[in-house]
């Protein structure tokens, strides 16, 4: 027996701290090269959509944009510009990408934070209920809705509840954030934003609580069944006490695991609902920045989301051990 | 000693009589075959038996713990003379914890690693006494104490992954006996630690009966730990006791052809100097529930079976100290000799 109380791992998060940078850079690498394959730039797509494709034009845009340049050029400037925290600027939108992806950032973040609190406490819940009440009804009902969320694909769900609850019922309005013509502020417009979230944020939380249920039911039915399980009924404790108290903290570890994924890829998780509902958040520019080949754009979303899955991953880590105790951090 | 009889000691804390425990929806398997057992107060009655013999069905029977599959489908459980209510799961965990108490086998696996041992402990207490969160923690570094664990006070805050075995079953004892039950049930207590470790354990248990005057129901298959700390012996074969005498009767003079084997089959410390014979086993099986058959259960292992042990299952009869199932009771004198 040691200290009471472990010391905070400074050692391990330096380590994966410094892990971290070279495995964002190597994704940086990665991602950019990939992207060369793809065919057309930047300079076809805008040429496309002006109508214009005469060699000279084409060729003054490439130069304008840098793109002109040997590979191994543009890469090494990338890399530099990284290293600076300097996104560069994006061409198509004519302003600098960070200022860009950081005005779409909040949508997204609202969006998805919200979706996945959502989804934790009714599949905390549920995935509960239905092992606690094994192959009876309430675990039957809980397990088939589980299943038909999960394999129903989320646009689809979003398409059907703007049919249902936007235009036949007119309870939400059928996309967007905020209500410009009404122009409310302070508190009405908090009201607006969260009338606007409720489709998209149960849209998208359908998903994940799919997923949740399913990995709490199986982790509680796993340890329902341990010794220590049936020594706390040996000791009158009460059923709902022996379910939250004594069996969720050891059934949670693989739901940390896959909400730790769900929050890594939170900017770019979300593409499909943010379209279906025209949500202005960071998914969209990325896909709307993959068609328009603006590679300056793309590359910055992807690296700031390895950033996000990089952090997600470590801050999973530590919380494992907080929630169990006899995991060490090396 | 003559052992008192059953008007001298009074009634008894616990009266198993007549239990019948089945496979849920298959009642014709039972596993337990009415099944009777008492139990006085203060004393130690061990139950022992092959495995598969309905030990372990018994206790968690008692606690109200049986596993879904399996179902009472007969019988009676009086405690401190009223009726368990062991099919109604509100009223029996006023008795868990609180009246009965109960140690497990594992002491690796009974404390829930992700929660503080005091807690684990105190838990106990706050769940059946009106009782404020900081004097039941009080009462805990007590128990620890009590239950021979170091810098009790420390231990407290640790998790259950820093202790060894012992210190586990240590700790498990102590939450069986936080609420000073009078009556604890201890599943194979030893059987998963070292042999030291065992003997600890024993003496522990036997020094707590001794200071807080609760009876122990020991559940074993290890005969010389039996015959150290029991008072009284019930021999467990296919779910039905059949024989129970005080343990001095029973080693001396077992009346059933079962106990005679068991004791035949246990190894004696000095017995080959003093001429015992080589370990005999008992030949065959313990016959599974599936097999249904009207004589007695022992029958096919049997060496002094005749016809009437194949049609008809001995009822129970009391001889001298002794309460014994078998319609060709080895007499005394043959037992003897």
């Amino acid at each position: 027996m040691t200290s009471l109380r472990r010391p905070f791992p400074w050692k391990f998060l330096i380590t994966r701290l410094v892990h971290a940078v070279f495995t964002v850079l190597g994704i940086a690498i990665v991602a950019f090269l990939l992207l060369q394959l793809a065919p057309g730039d930047a300079a076809q797509a805008l040429a496309g959509e002006s109508g214009t494709a005469d060699a000279e034009y084409l060729a003054s845009l490439r130069a304008q944009m840098g793109l002109d340049r040997p590979i191994y050029e543009q890469l090494g400037a990338f890399l530099m510009r990284i290293l600076r925290f300097d996104l560069g600027y994006s061409f198509r939108y004519g302003t600098d990408v960070a200022s860009l992806i950081f005005s779409r950032m909040p949508a997204t973040l609202l969006l998805m934070v919200s979706s996945i609190l959502i989804a934790l406490v009714g599949g905390l819940f549920f995935g509960i209920t239905a092992a606690r009440h094994v192959n009876r009804l309430p675990d039957r009902l809980i397990s088939i809705f589980a299943l038909l969320f999960y394999a129903t694909p989320p646009f689809w769900i979003g398409l059907m509840m703007i049919l249902i609850f936007s235009v036949q019922l007119g309870w939400a309005p059928t996309g967007g954030m905020i209500n410009i013509v009404a122009g409310h502020t302070g508190f009405a417009a908090v009201l607006d934003i969260a009338h606007h979230l409720v489709l998209p944020a149960l849209v998208q939380a359908f998903f994940y609580f799919a997923i949740y249920t399913r990995l709490v039911r199986t982790g509680m039915l796993e340890v329902l069944n341990l010794e220590y399980i049936r020594v706390a009924r040996a000791k009158g404790i009460s059923e709902n006490r022996i379910a939250y108290r004594h069996a969720l903290q050891n059934a949670v570890l693989p739901l940390v695991t896959v909400v730790g994924t769900n929050v890594g890829t939170i900017l770019g998780g979300a593409v499909l609902t943010e379209t279906v509902f025209s949500w202005p958040g960071v998914g969209r520019l990325m896909f709307d920045a993959l068609f328009q080949r603006d590679l300056n754009l793309l590359l910055s979303i992807l690296v700031i989301s390895s950033i996000f899955v990089v952090i997600a991953n470590l801050v999973v880590d530590l919380l494992y051990c907080v929630i169990n105790p006899t995991v060490e951090l090396r | 000693m003559m052992p008192a009889t059953a008007t001298e000691r009074g009634a008894p804390l616990l009266e198993i009589e007549d239990l019948r425990v089945a496979v849920r929806g298959r009642t014709e398997l039972e596993v337990l075959r009415g099944l009777s057992l008492r139990i006085w107060p203060g004393e130690t009655l061990a139950v022992v038996g092959e495995s598969g013999c309905g030990k372990s069905i018994t206790s968690l029977s008692v606690m109200g713990l049986l596993p879904e599959a399996l179902q009472q489908i007969g019988g009676q459980l009086r405690f401190a003379g009223t009726i368990l209510p062991t099919g109604d799961n509100a009223a029996m965990r006023k008795v868990r914890g609180r009246r009965i108490g109960m140690v497990f086998q594992e002491p690796m696996s009974a404390l829930n690693p992700v929660i503080r041992i005091g807690d684990q402990v105190a838990e106990v207490i706050l769940e059946h006494e009106d009782i404020s969160r900081a004097a039941a923690m009080e009462r805990v570094v007590e128990l620890l104490a009590q239950v021979g664990l170091p810098d009790p006070a420390r231990l407290a805050h640790e998790y259950p992954h820093r202790l060894s075995g012992g210190q586990r079953q240590r700790v498990v004892i102590a939450m069986a006996l936080a609420c000073r039950p009078e009556l604890l049930i201890a599943d194979e207590p030893t059987t998963a630690l070292d042999v030291t470790v065992q003997a600890q354990i024993m003496r522990l248990l036997k020094q707590l009966q001794k200071d807080l005057g609760i009876a122990i129901l020991l559940i074993t298959h290890n005969l010389g730990l039996v015959a150290q700390t029991a008072d009284r012996v019930a021999v467990m074969y296919a779910g039905r006791a059949v024989e129970e005498a005080d343990t001095i009767t029973l080693f001396s003079a077992p009346r059933h052809p079962y106990t005679q084997g068991l004791l035949r089959a246990t190894p004696r410390p000095g017995g080959r100097r003093e001429g015992q014979l080589p370990l005999v086993e008992i030949p065959g099986m313990v016959p599974s529930i599936r097999q249904l058959f009207p004589g007695c259960r022992f029958e096919p292992r049997c060496t002094h079976a005749s016809a009437v042990c194949r049609s008809i299952d001995p009822p129970s009869h009391t001889e001298g100290a002794t309460r014994v199932q078998c319609h060709h009771p080895i007499s005394t004198l043959e037992a003897l000799s």
